[in-house]
């Protein structure tokens, strides 16, 4: 668990967060110039803040008070940036291995090469850093920290500079890591999509100030009021079904989900996305319809904030459907409800895991 | 073959002030570019300075503080009992001192071009400062390193007027080079004068022909964009 509080003045911009992250992953989002990155700075080490504390687990890694001030080369934080920062004169293999090898032998608990096959690149070791994809290069960043064993994980942005198609791979790798390393992830992000796809709980920053603190999809509302914050878009992992000559299905958590014919394998993990705009809300089942996806599903939850309401629709997936107040007072929806979500299948984009 | 102990006086004068440049100028070089503090404006100022003065004064300023007079002087006169000035060492203080702006300017541009985020991403991995500055900054700014180097080396060839002040002239002991041309000059020597001439030529052309080359050499990791050409796409 890390704890921090941080005080923070760099000419016109003044952080001020306090907060508390658990060992799952927790994201931090908002508006750029919100202070996400001044705050994983103060977290990593990187930047010395003018009061407060930080405290992981035992360890007080900084505070004002008692003059503590660690590091970041003693704090075993791992970064991963948005461009990776890949070290440009090593090779794949050098650059996970830089870590690495600075521990010493007896406490190495990883082995880089199996690090690299579980992470996808093995068959990249040689490669020079120019050379790669913008989500080899990622992957290749996260291995590089988790190869030293970090006992934080923080990820800047790490998929700010990837084109969709290889977003969705990325956060399918992230949490594989989650899952397998157990490492506590602080991720930073300006969409709200993501920040729902990946993490258990959210903070959201506004002007260096902490504006909301809860589960990722409690804080739609206010995401949707920032318009430098992404629209918000449903992401789900899904594996390739029958197709017919137009359409191909995807199986997403029990429920078969239409979408554009697709050059794909039957069988084969992707993920697929969803805009919350794209979605109706039916009370009944409609007949007659030319969109190609009727899904029941119940009514679990909903926000509502300056005249735009989400409604989270638990229908196998969870599904989050973004309407206008009025339309909700109409339908008459309630919290249990059974609903009907429709949705064509253009609306849905499938991606490559 | 009377001039071989004058080009190789020369030549280890050179290599003695470059070993000396070269750490003292990548520690200032990396204060400038990567540190804030007060009174950096007049470091920036002071390690410049030699390049704005004429090397005479430069020269006269290191006599009078090698000799008995100044702090340096006193000291080293305490501890061996005599003062560097007028020994080849003092021509190797002249050289450093003449050659240490330019050897700083270039290590600043080589520093200054190394992304400070992948220094922060090393210290990240575990790496201390210095870990951090042997294994990424100085390789990333390898090229730029050793031009400066050269620079300097090729400066402290050709030092001629701190030299012959703090120095002296004296052959077989501190003769260099170019305080060797002047003597034969003066005394109207002019074929050898011309013969050592012709050394420094030989010597300041190889020395600038690897400076530019290393400039413009491609380096092997800035081959840009997505060159995809060995390895299946994933």
């Amino acid at each position: 668990m890390i704890s921090f509080n941080l005080q923070m003045k760099r000419s016109e911009f003044r952080l001020d967060a306090t907060g508390e992250f658990g060992s799952g992953i927790t994201a931090v989002f908002g508006p750029s110039g919100a202070g996400k990155s001044s705050l994983l700075d103060c977290l990593a080490g990187s930047v010395r803040p003018d009061s407060g504390y930080v405290q992981m687990d035992k360890t007080t890694w900084y505070s004002s008070l008692d003059k503590v001030w660690v590091t970041p080369e003693n704090r075993r934080v791992g970064t991963v940036y948005q461009d990776g920062a890949l070290f440009p004169h090593l090779d794949v293999k050098s650059n996970i291995e830089f870590g690495w090898k600075l521990i010493p032998e007896h406490k190495r608990q990883l082995d880089p090469l199996e690090l690299a096959d579980f992470m996808g690149l093995s068959n990249l070791m040689s490669r020079g850093p120019s050379t790669l994809s913008g989500g080899e290069r990622q992957r290749v960043a996260i291995a590089r920290s988790l190869a030293t064993m970090p006992r934080l994980l923080l990820l800047d942005e790490p998929l700010a500079s990837l084109d969709t198609a290889r977003r969705g791979s990325i956060l399918n790798y992230l949490k594989r890591v989650h899952a397998e390393f157990d490492i506590p992830m602080i991720y930073v992000s300006h969409s709200i999509s993501e920040v729902v796809a990946i993490s258990s709980s959210a903070m959201m920053l506004e002007a260096g100030k902490v504006v909301g603190f809860d589960h990722p999809t409690a804080l739609l509302p206010y995401a949707s009021k920032s318009e430098t914050i992404d629209k918000f878009e449903n992401i789900f992992d899904g594996v390739i079904g029958s197709s017919t000559d137009y359409l191909t299905k995807v199986e997403v958590n029990g429920v078969e989900i239409s979408t554009g014919r697709q050059s794909k394998c039957m069988g084969e993990r992707v993920m697929v996305s969803l805009g919350a705009n794209q979605i109706i809300l039916a009370a009944e089942r409609p007949e007659n319809i030319s969109a190609r996806n009727i899904i029941k599903g119940k009514v679990v939850e909903t926000w509502s904030n300056l005249g735009k309401v989400f409604v989270h629709v638990d229908a196998g997936p969870k599904f989050i459907v973004e309407l206008t107040e009025n339309a909700l007072k109409d339908l008459g929806i309630l919290i249990g409800c059974d609903v009907f979500l429709v949705f064509k299948s253009s609306s849905v984009a499938v991606f490559d895991t | 073959m009377y001039d071989i102990p004058i080009v190789a006086l020369s030549l280890q004068v050179a290599f003695v002030a470059t070993g000396l440049t070269l750490p003292i100028g990548l520690i200032t070089a990396w204060l400038l570019v990567r540190k804030n503090f007060r009174g950096k404006f007049l470091l920036d100022v002071f390690v410049s300075l030699p390049l704005a003065l004429p090397p005479v004064v430069v020269g006269y300023v290191l006599l009078w503080l090698v000799g008995t007079q100044g702090w340096v002087g006193q000291i080293s006169h305490g501890l061996f009992g005599s003062t560097v000035a007028f020994t080849w060492f003092a021509a190797v203080l002249a050289s450093s001192v003449v050659s240490f702006p330019l050897v700083v300017r270039s290590f600043t541009v080589a520093l200054a071009g190394v992304d400070p985020k992948l220094e922060v991403a090393a210290k990240g991995l575990g790496a201390g400062s210095l870990r951090t500055f042997l294994t990424v900054t100085l390789p990333l700014a390898q090229r730029g390193v050793i031009a400066g180097v050269l620079l300097g080396f090729v400066r402290a060839l050709s030092e001629f007027g701190a030299t012959i002040i703090v120095a002296g002239n004296i052959p077989g002991r501190t003769q260099t080079v170019p305080t060797a041309i002047f003597t034969r000059i003066s005394s109207g020597d002019t074929n050898s004068a011309w013969r050592l001439a012709l050394v420094s030529l030989v010597l300041g052309v190889i020395a600038l022909a690897v400076h530019n080359w290393l400039l413009n050499r491609p380096r092997s990791f800035d081959s840009s964009g997505l060159d995809r050409s060995d390895g299946p796409p994933s």
